[in-house]
């Protein structure tokens, strides 16, 4: 099964997501922390989709990002921002890095599990 | 100075009521999700838009704790340099107002960047690739 990790600082967003995926044919492993997920990545883990938030204390989305793209294993993993950030211009930087895509909070389930079904290229 | 130092207790007293705030607000959603996952109950839109606006709260109270520490610093700042020298107290006053008003306007943006589409109805449940 593909394996999508999520990224939040917040538990109970992670929750939401978690109770939104739960009926997907996916793996998931969820962080509180950008650099602990970082760490398991530098040491061996190889997502297939990294769903992350973008403010965050010590690592935020986008230094994640910038990360992520140094780890040869995780070059070109489709990332996408899950934040209550709407600004064009974060949108931009954000694209400019290497972002798949942006989804503002609060999500729809609905569009979550679309946006993930597409990048993995999960059966409908 | 005795006012300064009754504003920096009534900041005290709000941040730390915020604080409480956030870790009820907190313990109550995850005791919610925990129940809704051990019955493995399906979530729904407006559930999921619910269990969600809890972090919205979380980081638009956060967001007012920071600002409180940073005019908390700033009345210090002041107050240190009144007690040096008096003479300079106007001087230091302007630079109060000054750092108070760029901590307001810091705390304001922040509360509309935090609120996600709650306060934008613009904003649909369209995801934006790239």
């Amino acid at each position: 099964m593909p394996l999508v990790i999520f990224v939040d600082d917040s538990e109970t967003a992670l929750a939401s997501t978690r109770m939104v995926t739960n009926s997907m044919p996916i793996e998931v492993k969820q962080y509180t922390e950008a650099q602990t997920a970082l760490a398991e990545i530098k040491a061996g883990m190889t997502p297939d989709l990294i769903i992350t938030d973008l403010n965050m204390p010590v690592m935020n989305g986008f230094e994640f990002l910038k990360a992520l793209r140094e780890v040869p294993a995780t070059k070109r993993t489709p990332t996408l921002m899950l934040t209550t950030e709407t600004k064009p211009e974060l949108k931009q930087q954000g694209k400019a890095l290497g972002l798949t895509g942006w989804i503002v909070k609060p999500f729809n389930p609905a569009q979550l599990k679309q946006a993930i079904t597409r990048v993995l290229r999960l059966p409908a | 100075m005795m006012m300064l130092d009754s504003i920096d207790e009534l900041l005290s007293h709000i941040k730390e009521v915020q604080s409480d705030v956030i870790e009820l607000s907190n313990e109550s959603l995850m005791k919610m999700s925990n129940y809704m996952e051990k019955n493995e109950l399906e979530i729904d839109e407006e559930i999921a838009t619910a269990l969600q606006y809890q972090d919205i709260i979380t980081q638009q109270l956060s967001a007012t704790i920071e600002a409180i520490e940073s005019m908390q610093k700033s009345i210090e700042v002041f107050s240190h340099a009144y007690k040096n020298d008096e003479s300079l107290v106007s001087q230091n006053m302007n630079k109060l107002k000054e750092k108070l008003s760029a901590t307001l306007q810091e705390a304001k943006d922040k509360k509309s960047r935090f609120s996600g589409k709650i306060t934008d109805e613009t904003i649909d449940d369209e995801i934006e690739f790239f």
